[in-house]
């Protein structure tokens, strides 16, 4: 009889970790080749189309590179709580917020001069999503809440306050009923990068993601959030302040998300309306996981999983098969990813035994 | 050495890497014998023992169980031939009684009766002069109750070759005791024992034969009745003279860096005392006694209920609401890997823990600048693997401490707060940590809290005993009168 035993590596494994990622990743595609084809759908025509629909041409490649904006910020801000292992799985509302928050502005001061609106609408997503994140903070530090349910729960109220504004005090007038703001003034729009289908939020993400990263590598800070991560206790014996701490991140990755709700309303749709929410944030989480919290690899986690949200629509046009698959493939990445973690951090020993 | 051995290790090599953790090792356990197996940190005592226990597998020789050769692929099948283990950090599940965690994977019949466990339970461990509840949680057990659980469960599995490691690290010296009154009932009972230790009196009381390793390789088995005393083992061990007496010249305190006032809790009962800079207040005491809720309290990770605590004369919230760059407390705890490191990062960021202050310049952490002192500081203090991006994890207790304690005395602390400093160490470690805390004397005035009554008279300028809470005494190293009656007072007598 052969036993099978998992042993905890005693070298942190190198390169071959990669490995694992990708075998994970091409384990949840057979699997979700199984489900096309449980469907009736031909899998490998499906997950053909499903690639081609995502990154085959020139206008799917920059659909796919717009939609990955907003995903890779909601992401780099969740992934800079993740650091501190504070679970925030809120930066679907933080960018509703966020949304909302930019919205405010801009329809406060249409008149206003671009140089002046943007940065405002920028501000106060900014702050609306960072005090989004802030309440579950202050509840888990002070009353011992888990921020895990906190931050979920408090998506839907943010949603729920957002559609509030755009079914009443928000609606356009001229919408024929439709709940949606009227327009942003062409000063409340970020435009677009010289001839090119791109409007500078791409670079908002740049920067963004450079800052994310000096900030984490190079900052007493983000060293602090580091070390707090790693053993609560030692950071406390340290004399780091781990409630602030907390409070701090969950404010920045809120921040984030809310940033990308400016740009997503800005730029992508020019109002605001309900369809502005389409799920960015739980993705968010999964790039986050998948790029192992690092702002390079979130950037191309962000990419891919933008790339299979486009993918999904031409497989819903081209083989009718329901715009959910995006969903279950999403979900079965996460969970193939997750459980590949077993193997980075164990062995599997097969011996001969008795 | 009489009759065949019960396990013989025939050249027995392992090597992990380039490291050679074993080499050519031959050694026997008997039955009825008491085996101690002394070596420094790193020596290779427990990659010796893990492959007795089937852990692990010899690059090279045999192990012959009752004269014939077996290979322990498994730790099952080290359990089969009888060995067991008891390791220095307990695997009992805690939320299930004494009776439970002994039968757990071990009965053959799917129906178990309570009583007949507790029956069972009792039985053994009266046999073997064990003094323990069937029914009890082993969340409410002391460490050495605990301890005596892990070994009930090895005589219930019927194990004849028990290997201790390092088993009085956790107890208190009463506990201790009662372990080796154990010890040589199972020995008498034909068991062959296995004990690993660092600490050379208890060697001397319990063992029959000494083994000692050195650098992966036996370097001397002898009969306990040869040696003649711990100077002589401690020679042999580290291979050169080892007098446990370190050079104490007296200093002339200073000014005052702490002072603690009838600091009162649940814990502690109107416990004062004061600190100068230059002397060392060694507090002894069995541990349990109020140690802990006082460090805690003077390092800052529990706020004093009522009394009062002044830290280099500053107020107790004044002084840990204000930490910042000229953080002149250094505490160095027991507990070195929950505690004083982040198991999970490398040496550079563990040695920034805490001293980050004094790098920082602005929002940035300058890590190559910290990068050459710690690298500095490696060398210096002699760390092995002597590499800034090796993990904490990896490194040995002894290391791991150095490491801490080149971290704290970089700070040039004023205060240091030393909690059990040479735990788990071994001779050439902990004379270096002796050393080292005499010299940062010269600056700081130090609170050693320590179960070994021969650190605290070695390092202390003032010896105070604690007992259920309370400081019982507080007296000079050269009050001699007071220093004879230190077990007394320890164990609540006088």
């Amino acid at each position: 009889m052969s036993a099978i035993r998992i042993v905890k590596r005693q070298e942190p494994l190198g390169w071959s970790s990669c490995l694992v990622l990708l075998a994970a990743i091409l384990i949840s595609l057979v699997l979700s080749g199984c489900i096309l084809f449980i469907g009736g759908t031909p899998p490998l025509q499906g997950l053909a189309a499903l690639f081609k629909g995502g990154f085959g041409s020139r206008f799917a490649f920059e659909d796919s590179l717009i939609k990955a904006t907003p995903i890779f910020l909601c992401s780099l801000g969740v992934a800079v709580a993740f650091r501190l292992q504070v679970w925030n799985i809120g930066a679907e509302g933080q960018f509703a917020l966020g949304a909302v928050g930019a919205t405010w502005i801009a329809l406060s001061f249409p008149g206003a001069p671009a140089y002046l609106l943007l940065p405002g609408m920028i501000l106060m997503a900014v702050i609306a999503g960072g005090f989004w994140g802030f309440i579950p903070a202050v509840l888990r530090q002070k009353l011992k809440t888990n921020e895990i349910i906190v931050t979920l729960m408090m998506n839907y109220i943010a949603i729920l306050i957002l559609d509030y504004l755009v079914y009443g005090v928000w609606k356009d007038p001229a919408s024929f009923g439709f709940p949606m703001t009227s327009e942003f003034s062409s000063s409340a729009i970020i435009g677009r990068i010289g001839g090119s289908n791109f409007h500078w939020g791409l670079v908002h993400c740049v920067i963004l993601g450079l800052l994310c990263w000096l900030f984490m590598s190079y900052t007493r800070i983000g060293f602090e959030i580091k070390a707090s991560g790693n053993n609560v206790r030692a950071a406390r014996y340290a004399g780091i302040p781990y409630d602030r701490l907390v409070m701090l991140v969950l404010a920045l990755s809120g921040a984030l998300a809310g940033w990308a709700g400016f740009l997503e309303a800005s730029s992508t749709i020019n109002r605001l309306q309900p369809s502005i929410m389409a799920g960015y944030g739980y993705t968010a989480i999964v790039v986050a996981w998948l790029a192992r919290l690092n702002p390079l690899y979130i950037g191309i986690a962000a990419f891919l999983l933008a790339g299979l949200r486009v993918g999904v629509e031409g497989l819903q046009l081209d083989l009718q098969v329901p715009a959910a698959f995006g969903g279950i493939i999403e979900g079965l990445i996460l969970l193939t990813v997750l459980a590949g973690g077993l193997f980075t951090q164990y062995r599997i020993v097969t011996g001969a035994k008795k | 050495m009489s009759g065949t051995a019960v396990i013989r290790l025939e050249s027995i090599s392992k090597s992990f890497g380039d490291v050679r953790a074993n080499h050519d090792i031959t050694l026997e356990i008997h039955a009825g014998r008491v085996l101690a197996l002394l070596g420094e940190n790193g020596a290779g005592k427990s990659t010796l023992m893990s492959m007795l226990a089937g852990q692990s597998r010899p690059d090279s020789g045999t192990i012959y169980h009752n004269g014939s050769p077996v290979v322990f692929s498994s730790t099952e099948k080290a359990i089969e031939a009888g060995i067991g283990m008891v390791y220095q950090h307990f695997k009992l599940v805690e939320a299930m009684t004494v009776a439970e965690n002994v039968f757990l994977g071990q009965s053959d019949t799917t129906w178990l009766k309570a009583s007949r466990m507790a029956k069972v339970v009792s039985d053994l461990a009266a046999l073997y002069g064990m003094r323990i509840a069937p029914d009890a949680l082993i969340a409410h057990l002391s460490m050495g109750e605990k301890q005596q659980v892990e070994i009930l469960k090895l005589l219930f599995r019927k194990s004849n070759i028990l290997i201790f490691d390092e088993p009085t690290a956790v107890l208190t010296p009463h506990e201790a005791e009662n372990l080796f009154a154990t010890m040589r009932q199972m020995k008498a009972a034909g068991k062959a024992i296995v004990f690993i230790s660092h600490k050379l009196e208890e060697v001397m009381s319990i063992a029959d034969d000494i083994a000692i390793l050195k650098r992966g390789q036996i370097v001397g088995v002898m009969p306990a009745s040869q040696v003649t005393s711990t100077a002589e083992l401690a020679e042999r061990m580290v291979g050169r003279e080892v007098l446990l007496q370190v050079d104490h010249q007296p200093l002339e305190p200073r000014q005052q860096v702490l002072r603690v006032e009838k600091l009162q809790d649940e814990k502690l009962h109107e416990v004062s005392l004061d600190l100068r800079q230059g002397e060392i207040l060694g507090i002894v005491g069995v541990a349990g006694n109020g140690q802990k809720p006082l460090v805690e309290a003077v390092c800052g990770l529990r706020q004093p209920v009522k009394g009062n605590i002044t830290l280099l004369g500053m107020a107790w919230k004044r002084f840990f609401s204000q930490r910042s760059g000229d953080l002149t407390l250094s505490y160095i705890p027991e507990d070195r890997q929950g505690l004083a490191t982040c198991q999970g990062l490398d040496l550079l960021d563990n040695f920034l823990l805490t001293t980050r202050d004094t790098f920082c310049s602005g929002p940035w952490l300058p890590r190559t600048e910290a990068a050459e002192k710690a690298r500095h500081l490696i060398t210096e203090f002699d760390i092995r693997p002597p590499k800034l991006n090796a993990l904490a994890w990896q490194l040995s207790g002894g290391n791991l401490q150095k490491m801490v304690l080149s971290r704290e005395f970089y700070r040039k602390p004023r205060l240091i707060v030393a909690e059990q400093p040479t735990q788990g160490l071994d001779i050439a470690a902990a004379e270096d940590v002796w050393n080292l805390l005499l010299k940062a004397r010269e600056q700081a005035g130090i609170l050693l809290i320590t179960g070994d009554l021969s650190e605290a008279l070695a390092l202390s300028d003032r010896i105070a005993v604690m007992f259920a809470g309370r400081i019982v005494e507080t007296f000079s190293r050269n009050d001699t009168e007071m220093v004879d009656r230190i077990p007394q007072m320890m164990a609540g007598l006088a």
